[in-house]
Parts: structure tokens; sequence; C-alpha cells
């Protein structure tokens, strides 16, 4: 059952990085730093998103030894558009992806 | 492998919150502890772990306390990829036993809200308080007995009016009028908590068993006397007659016209009872907020009949006997000496009240057959009949 209640500031934000990062997985720390929002603020929210159906989540193995494994989320389909419908009212924090790929 | 004392303390903080978690949401205290392990920054780690906790220890709590009311409610959280889902507002409106439950905790507060402000002894606060706990301790039990191919509600019902019959004939007298057993130095009334109960149950399964049981406190009501009971008990089968006009409906609700009308040719000169018996007047007196908080508690009592109205079409006879039962309560307490429901002191109302509440359709209940009718006139799913059974 979803609710049509305003999404808050940081619930915006943090679509919206999600939305950036265009189906690739990202993680917690990650999404935290580039959303601006602290990790207390940014689980429940994960929890909400997921439990509505607008997030998934999947435990991802280590790419290197003695490295734990992370959790990893992207938008659903639903998450999509109810990301575009919601935008934030400030620009997220550039990824290091793409960083990268403008320096 | 990164030590350290922030590290370490990181760590804690997350093994802390895992061990907070229902097991339904601890994916997510793992995934906390593992993002916290991958930051390289052991202060940041630290930052991290401890704003985790921060943010999801609360929803921690809120999960474990909510989740005996969501199971006593037939409502559980259901995991949603490893995440509790429960939108408690949703979940109520879906039930209204839980509207009930609620409503019941709601008005019990607001009761005390008033015994404070009017300078009740403390004592009698912790009566309702403690009634309350008992009420939905007995609640919570009563709905995980499980009867299979138990004795009928019509047994049930015919042994609580049995119990209201002897409070008449052996119960305490005072100035004539027999309504209380003396347990433990509390004087309780037994038609207060068992009286709705037999209603709603009665609203549900009819046959000429329960019939009999509905003459037979029908008679003892008279016998007592009591009025606000006789009343309640009119007022209810008023509601099942014209809902459910079945001949056992009808033929109860003849029974208890006559009962009514015997309580009052016979004289009732109890005077109030402090706390108990005229505080809608007596509250605003003392101050706006204590009247305002009495009338709000008592039209809460009303709003489960009304959310069963809405959301369950095919047990609205059952609601609505059991908002009239209760509307029936606070009209007594509004025009004579009679307890006021909840609000006031005293735990037999409060006692009542959650047991009224087991009375209510289940979630899981078959759908009702509107307008059935027949020997045995049954609103009652298969699921909820150990309710009534676990009474008798």
């Amino acid at each position: 059952m979803t609710r049509a209640r305003a999404l808050s500031p940081h619930a915006r934000m943090v679509l919206a990085v999600l939305l950036e990062s265009r189906g690739e997985w990202s993680h917690g720390y990650e999404l935290a730093r580039r959303a601006d929002v602290k990790s207390g603020t940014l689980y429940p929210l994960l929890i909400r998103l997921e439990a509505q159906g607008y997030l998934e989540a999947e435990w991802q193995q280590p790419s290197e030894g003695g490295r734990p494994p992370r959790h990893a989320y992207r938008l659903t389909a639903s998450g999509v558009r109810l990301a575009l419908d919601n935008p934030p009212d400030r620009v997220p924090v550039a990824s290091d992806r793409r960083r990268e790929a403008t320096a | 492998m990164r030590g350290g004392l922030r590290r370490k303390l990181a760590d804690l903080v997350c093994r802390a919150l895992q061990a907070t978690l229902p097991p339904s949401m601890r994916s997510w205290g793992w995934a906390v502890r593992c993002e916290a392990a991958d930051i390289e920054d052991d202060t940041e780690a630290l930052l991290f772990a401890l704003d985790g906790l921060r943010g999801l220890l609360p929803r921690a709590i809120a999960a474990r306390l909510f989740h005996p009311v969501a199971r006593l409610i037939g409502s559980d959280a259901h995991p949603i990829g490893g995440s509790t889902t429960m939108n408690p507002h949703a979940a109520a409106m879906l039930r209204p036993r839980a509207v009930g439950i609620a409503c019941a905790i709601g008005a019990v507060m607001l009761g005390l809200l008033y015994l404070a402000m009017a300078g009740a002894p403390a004592l009698y606060m912790l009566v309702n308080g403690g009634a309350l706990a008992l009420g939905l301790t007995m609640l919570a039990l009563l709905d995980r007995t499980v009867v299979a191919g138990s004795r009928p509600a019509g047994g049930a019902i015919l042994v609580m009016a049995g119990a209201i019959l002897l409070t008449a004939l052996l119960g305490t007298r005072v100035e004539g009028a027999a309504r209380w057993v003396s347990l433990g130095g509390l004087s309780i009334q037994p038609s207060l908590i068992l009286l709705p109960v037999m209603l709603v149950a009665y609203a549900r399964t009819r046959d000429a068993v329960a019939t009999a049981g509905m003459v037979i406190v029908a008679a003892a009501l008279a016998l007592q006397p009591d009025r606000a009971m006789a009343g309640m008990l009119m007022a209810g089968l008023a509601v099942l007659a014209v809902m459910r006009p079945d001949r056992h409906a009808l033929a109860a609700l003849g029974v208890s016209i006559a009962a009514f009308a015997v309580t009052c040719l016979r004289p009732d000169t109890l005077p109030a009872v402090p706390y108990v018996d005229q505080i809608y007047y007596e509250s605003f007196a003392i101050h706006a907020a204590a009247g305002a908080a009495v009338l709000g508690g008592s039209a809460l009592l009303l709003l489960p009949a009304v959310a069963g109205w809405v959301r369950e079409p095919a047990n609205r006879a059952a609601y609505q006997v059991f908002g009239a039962a209760w509307g029936a309560a606070i009209a007594a307490a509004a025009l004579g000496n009679y307890p006021t429901p909840l609000v006031g002191y005293g735990g037999s109302a409060i006692l009542g009240y959650a047991l009224s509440l087991l009375a209510l359709p289940r979630p899981d209940a078959a759908p009702a057959a509107a307008g059935s009718q027949g020997r045995s006139a049954s609103d009652t799913g298969p699921s909820d009949r150990h309710l009534l059974a676990g009474l008798a």
C-alpha cells in the first residue's frame, strides 16, 4: 500500500542520486555522501523505499579478499518514476565515477 | 585487518544495532555493519555506525513493540525483501478490531487524565491502568486459544448468562441492587464485563441455546435490577432485530424489552459515586480539558462500530450491535447514576470493552452471508469460533 504523502527533501535527494546511477548498483556510504544525508536518515529511507517497491537491494560479494560483502541498491521501474516525479531542490554531489570520467 | 579503538567501537555499535533489530529487519543491521567496515577512515566509520544506530533504533523499538499488537490483531508485518512493512494506519483501517484496541487505550488514557485533573485517589488510576493491561492480556490470550471443533458460541453465551444470574442471586447487595461481586477487595460488575461480548457474539451466532442465554440474562438484569445494563441489552438486540430480523433475535428482543420495563418500574435509589457516575457533568466543572477528555474518550468507544460499518459491510450487524451496546452504556451514564465506561473509575467496563473486541469478526473470518436465517443464524467464520468457545 503506497502513500500519497509528499516526499521529504532527503528522500528526493536520495532518489535523485539513485536515479543518476542509471541502473547501476549503489552502496550505503556512497549514497549518504552524495545525497548529503547521514546514515541514520538514509537507512530508514532505504527500508521504506524498498518496502514500497521503489528500490531493490542485493548482497554483493567483495571483489577482493578480506573485505566485507556490500548491500547494494538501485531503483525499480516505479522507483525511477517516483524519482522523476519528485526532483530534489538542489543538485546531488557528483559521484567518484563521474568525476573520474570528466577529469 | 584494521584495529584501533574507534574501529572496535564502530563494530560494537553495529553489533548493538543488529541485536536490537527484529529478525525481519536484521539484514539492514548487517548492511550498516558491512558498510561501516568498508569505510577506510576509522572516525568516519564510527560516525556512520553511530548515526545508523540513531536512525534505526527507534524503528527497531517500534517494530518490537508493535509486533505483539500486530499479532493480536492478526496483522503481522510482512517481510518484503527482508524488510518490515507495516503501515499501522492502513492496517487499522482494514481491521476494525485494531481500531477498538487503539480506542480502548486512548479512552483509558483520557480517563486517567480526567481522574488526575479531578484529584482522584492514585489507586483509582492504578485500577483503571491495571484493568486495561489485564483486558488486553485476556484479549491476546483468548485470541490465541485454539479449541478446534469445540463448544459452539451458544454454550459460551449460556455460561456467561448463568454468571450474571448468579450475581443477581448471590452478589453483593447495595440498597436493593445486586450487581456486584467482591474479588480481592474490589467490587466488580460481571454484567458490564460479560454483556457486551455476549451481545456481539449473539449478533454473529444465534441459535436456541444462545437465545436461551439472552433470555436468562434479561431475567437476571430485571432481578438485579440494572436499568443501564437492561438498556444495553435492549439496544443491542433492537439493532440486531432490525439488521437480522430472524425469530431468535425477535424473541430475545421481546424479552429484553420486558426486562427493561421491569427495571424502569423498580426503584433505583443508588446515589452517584464520585469519579464513576455523573462525570459528564462534573468533569466540565473541574476544567474544560477534563470535560473534553471525558467526552473524547467516550466518543472513541464508538469508533470500531464506524470502522466496521465502513470496512466490513458483510459484518455490519456485529459492529452495529457493538456500537449500540456501548452507546447505551454511555447514554445510561449521561442520564443516571451508572458507571461512565472506560473514562470513569472502574475496571469492569474496561475489561468488558476488551472482551467485546474479542467477539468482533477476525480479519481472516469467512465473509458473512447477509441476512442468513434458519435454525442457526450464524455470521461466524470458522476461524473465530474458538474465540467464543474460549470464553466459555
